[in-house]
């Protein structure tokens, strides 16, 4: 094989691609090294997979392919993250593109074997665990069948720290376009008439954002930065773009960088995503030496470097002038606008800040072209969005789809529905930011336009599900408390503000709520929302306000009749399966009593509640196991009221006593019961 | 090159005018000119002494020329800083929104139980701090919990117990460098093919790979572990940490190949040959221990290879 121009040092290093023909050729070569038809061995290495064990399972597919020498008959290619976490670890194969979910370290030996025969192991292949059916291809799963995965689909074939496997897919390769055109006006038209928006949450138009930063004097410098502070518990779409795909990102700034005359690009990552600097800063270097980054790059005028500023956990980070001082070594305290960071950023130089996810969808668009980019979703909304699908969802994990998708699309034809028999409540959008959309709503088609009518926000694509076993309320103080702990402390209505929300809304989980509450909840998080400098605090009260007109009925059941039907609120409910019982049977007593074989006790917990135990302990309909918490984290239920025939059978009822207080006025006697408590309060 | 370090968590408060003060000092030097340098001063400091000492506050300070109360401002805003020494192990549960749903609040109260402290703090034999965290993007396996770096998946509430055991009995056993899953290598020179075994040394419990080593004019030899994931080392040259050795092959002397530098410090990774297929490199600084097994084919040596591809262990 040629070896590639400029490559052959003493150590075989790589040098710098001094013009556009030299990324050609290189290219070129790339192309003819590998085999199209090769057998391949498809492992993901994403935070999450290596937290399932990917890790041991590359291992193992390592030593396989030593030991059988298969070196050159297999090859394995460790990537980022593809997005269906949950099947975590994984081996896709090529080109059969089969997908094996959670394989072990020792299914790897027959695996290997049947792949390179060009045959499957059933047992280890994709099924649906509802359905039953095996899928042999992995674009057939559901799951991936509906998505659109411009972006994310690239994860799978990249090793995000080799360069050569992102230039063999033509990375790089708009950015020579650009450099070869050499007309910034032409971008920044380009990303105009594309109608790519801000995938950050605010759905700025792209193109006019560079636009105005182009327009600002050159001298001092100009900056771009990436914002990678994922903040927004719930979402994780950048963190994956990150790992999985980092030249993109840097591709991307470099066009940025061509358009608008920045000098000088700064990724402001997260501290929590270890992973995603690391893989970022291999990629820069690599970038650096092959002549991306640096001066004149690609022998074609434009300097340009970029470098990544960590983060150190702060929510309000994410918001733009904050991130400015904490890019500064400052405290991430926001300030007021204007003046804008596009005039004045860091270091008072003009500034344009874009989202890690817009900053991807770049390479794209100038590969594709603006028009054709544009084809993709809807009127101003055009492209794809990545949200993370998690919660109370079958299938969680990442979802790429174009704009103007309805959310029912997203959640029962790629979520694949609910976790077991429970009803899909509403879906939260947009982190600490957003509001929830309740099931009803769900024929919305997402774009920012109508999220934003329904009272929610895009958000950075964080798609939280809720199930009937999830509270409304609580989620609102989840948030509050969220938000409370976040907010800077700045403006005194956010700092105060925030406090007195949770603390309202802490009572109110807590059976102390009353109807008042609810009108002051409505007027404070109106306070908060007019009167705070910066998006966090003018955000703060989406939480509460989303939920309380959606799901008023809810409050006023926590707040009027002390009830919370998700069974969340403790102090409200005790045990889920007690609560569900007509008879408010203590279910979980006379189970944990029955598991340690104490079987008259557990008779006289039943007969206590209930004067015909061996008629219902073969009858009753069950409302007990349909609540309980194992069967609604998608296990299969305690078999209660098999364990109630079980002892009625048992036991004879002559060795009931009846106690002049029964065992449910006792003090505890062996462990905390809530239920208990609850009881005397009613 | 791969050597056994003990993570030093717990380190002494650096004295003005010490060895840690310099440390600390040389640490502001090594970020001057760097963005957001305040913040990477301090998150070193704390990832080298697991806190923030108030001394070494008062040399960030000193150094930067940035008021001490300056350097407090910014010690105290951001959540991964902590005033207050931590536990030798550090214990982080996810309560990010999916995690909540999930019943991660739950799986707190179980820690806080098991560990016999509230969240943010450590317990009294500075064994264990308990942290929460907003998200760390691994909601598709919430609830999550993060015990020194190592993420586990779907924890419920029950398995706190066993979790927490694991790490104080096992701490020792994770510290010993040996990777789980990890396996012998026959590894070759790539220049005259022969092997580098050593029978008489084991090291891992299997034969060590023999080296010819420099570094100045000091000539010497070290083995390495042939055990992949492993991260052992021996010498009898002494090598101060931190330094870059150039290796040969013992047989035919040639300088090993170096295809690319360590992403992670700088130094050359050195090349070796994998019976078998492929090809094992490490990097020639002591204290560092990236290394690579690369059995990726059609790149034959001397063409396709990137620089910077140094790796975590996982690799």
């Amino acid at each position: 094989m040629k070896r590639v121009q400029g490559m052959h040092h003493t150590d075989n290093r790589m040098s710098r691609l001094s013009s556009i023909g030299e990324l050609h050729e290189m290219r070129r070569l790339l192309a003819h090294a590998t085999h199209p038809a090769q057998t391949r061995i498809v492992i993901c290495a994403g935070t999450a997979c290596q937290a399932s064990g990917s890790g041991e399972l590359i291992r193992a597919v390592k030593r396989r392919i030593i030991k059988d020498s298969l070196v050159g008959k297999m090859s394995l290619r460790v990537t980022g993250c593809h997005g269906f976490c949950e099947m975590g670890p994984f081996v896709l194969t090529e080109p059969q593109m089969a997908f094996y979910a959670q394989v072990k370290p020792e299914d790897v030996a027959r695996l290997i074997t049947a792949t390179l025969a060009g045959e499957y192991v059933e047992d280890l292949l994709y099924r649906d665990s509802d359905s039953g059916e095996t899928y042999y291809r992995r674009d057939d799963i559901p799951f991936f069948k509906h998505q659109k995965r411009d972006i994310l689909g690239l994860n799978q074939k990249i090793d995000p720290i080799r360069i050569h496997d992102y230039i063999a897919q033509g990375g790089y390769d708009s950015l020579a376009r650009v450099l070869t055109r050499n007309d910034p006006a032409w971008v920044i038209q380009e990303v105009k008439r594309s109608g790519l928006r801000g995938r950050g949450g605010g759905g700025f138009p792209t193109g006019l954002k560079w636009e105005m930063l182009a327009k600002e004097p050159r001298d001092g410098g100009k900056f771009l930065v990436c914002n990678a502070d994922e903040g927004d518990p719930g979402a994780y779409m950048d963190r994956s773009v990150l790992e999985g795909n980092p030249h993109s990102i840097i591709e991307g700034m470099v066009i940025g960088a061509c358009g608008t005359g920045a000098t000088e690009g700064i990724v402001y990552a997260r501290n929590e995503y270890p992973l995603a600097i690391k893989h970022l800063t291999i990629a820069l270097k690599q970038a650096k030496q092959l002549g991306f980054l640096g001066d004149n790059i690609l022998g074609a005028g434009v300097s340009f470097d970029i470098s990544v500023v960590r983060g150190a956990g702060a929510f309000v980070c994410g918001e733009e002038t904050a991130l400015i001082r904490s890019i500064e070594g400052k405290m991430g305290e926001p300030r007021q606008r204007p003046p804008y960071p596009l005039s004045k950023g860091i270091e008072g130089r003009p500034t344009a800040i874009n989202n890690v996810e817009t900053w991807a969808n770049i390479p794209l668009l100038f590969r594709l072209g603006a028009d054709e980019y544009a084809k993709t979703g809807t009127r101003n909304n055009s492209g794809t969005k990545i949200f993370s699908l998690v919660g109370k969802i079958k299938n969680t994990g990442l979802v790429e789809v174009p704009m103007g998708t309805t959310i029912r699309q997203i959640v029962h034809d790629i979520g694949g529905g609910p976790v077991g028999k429970t009803r899909i409540k509403a879906v939260q959008t947009g982190g600490p930011s957003g509001g929830c959309i309740p099931a009803e709503k769900f024929d919305l088609p997402i774009d920012y336009d109508t999220l934003a009518a329904a009272g929610s926000i895009m958000g950075s694509g964080g798609m939280i599900v809720m199930d009937e076993n999830t509270c409304m309320v609580d989620v609102a103080r989840y948030f509050m408390k969220f938000l409370k702990d976040e907010s800077c402390g700045k403006c005194f209505t956010c700092r105060k503000g925030t406090q007195r929300l949770y603390e309202i809304l802490d009572d109110i989980t807590k059976g102390r709520g009353t109807a008042e509450h609810l009108g002051l909840l409505e007027e404070l998080a109106t306070v908060v929302k007019d009167t705070t400098m910066c998006g966090l605090g003018q955000t703060a009260a989406n939480p509460v306000l989303s939920t309380l007109h959606c799901f008023a009925e809810e409050y006023r059941r926590h707040v009027g009749e002390k009830k919370c039907d998700a069974f969340v609120c403790r102090d409200l409910v005790g045990a889920p399966c007690q609560s569900a019982c007509p008879l408010e049977t203590e279910a979980w007593r006379y189970v944990a009593l029955v598991e340690k074989g104490q079987y008259e006790a557990a008779y006289q917990v039943i007969r206590d509640a209930n004067p015909f135990p061996s008629v219902c302990a073969r009858v009753c309909d069950r409302k007990c196991e349909s609540r309980c918490t194992l069967a609604g984290s998608g296990g299969q239920a305690v078999g209660i009221r098999a364990l109630k025939r079980f002892i009625t059978d048992r036991v004879d009822p002559g060795t009931y006593k009846r106690a002049e207080t029964s065992s449910r006025d006792q003090t505890r006697w062996w462990m905390p019961s809530p239920p208990a408590r609850k009881r005397r309060g009613a | 090159m791969p050597n056994r370090t003990e993570p030093s968590r717990m380190g002494a408060l650096p004295v003005p005018g010490s060895k840690d003060s310099e440390d600390v000092a040389g640490l502001v030097e090594k970020h001057r000119n760097q963005r957001g340098g305040l913040i990477a001063v301090l998150g070193e400091v704390q990832t080298r002494h697991g806190y923030l000492p108030e001394s070494a506050l008062r040399v960030v300070s000193e150094r930067t020329g940035r008021g001490l109360e300056d350097v407090y401002s910014v010690a105290t805003f951001y959540r991964s800083f902590s005033l207050r020494p931590r536990g030798q192990n550090l214990v982080c549960a996810c309560l990010g929104t999916a995690c909540h749903v999930r019943g991660a609040p739950r799986v707190v109260e179980a820690l806080e139980r098991k560990l016999g402290i509230r969240t943010g703090q450590t317990t009294v034999d500075m064994r264990f701090s308990l942290e929460t965290v907003n998200c760390l993007g691994a909601c598709a396996l919430g609830p999550v919990v993060v015990i020194n770096g190592r993420y586990h998946s779907k924890v419920k509430k029950s398995a706190v117990s066993g979790l927490i055991d694991n790490v104080a009995q096992g701490s020792a056993a994770e510290h010993a460098g040996v990777a789980h899953a990890a396996f012998e290598l026959e590894l070759d020179c790539p220049h005259c093919g022969r092997s580098l075994r050593d029978e008489r040394v084991r090291l891992d419990d299997c034969p060590s790979v023999r080296l010819a080593a420099a570094m100045g004019n000091r000539r010497g030899c070290v083995r390495i572990s042939s055990l992949y994931g492993s991260r052992l080392a021996a010498t009898e040259l002494g090598i101060p940490e931190g330094s870059v050795v150039e290796f040969r092959c013992p047989h035919c002397a040639v300088r090993l190949p170096s295809h690319a530098d360590c992403w992670d410090c700088g130094a050359p990774m050195f090349s070796l040959q994998v019976r078998g297929g492929g090809a094992f490199s490490f990097c020639s600084r002591r204290g560092c221990d990236r290394h690579m097994l690369d059995v990726t084919a059609a790149q034959p040596p001397g063409s396709l290879h990137e620089a910077g591809a140094g790796h975590a262990s996982y690799r």
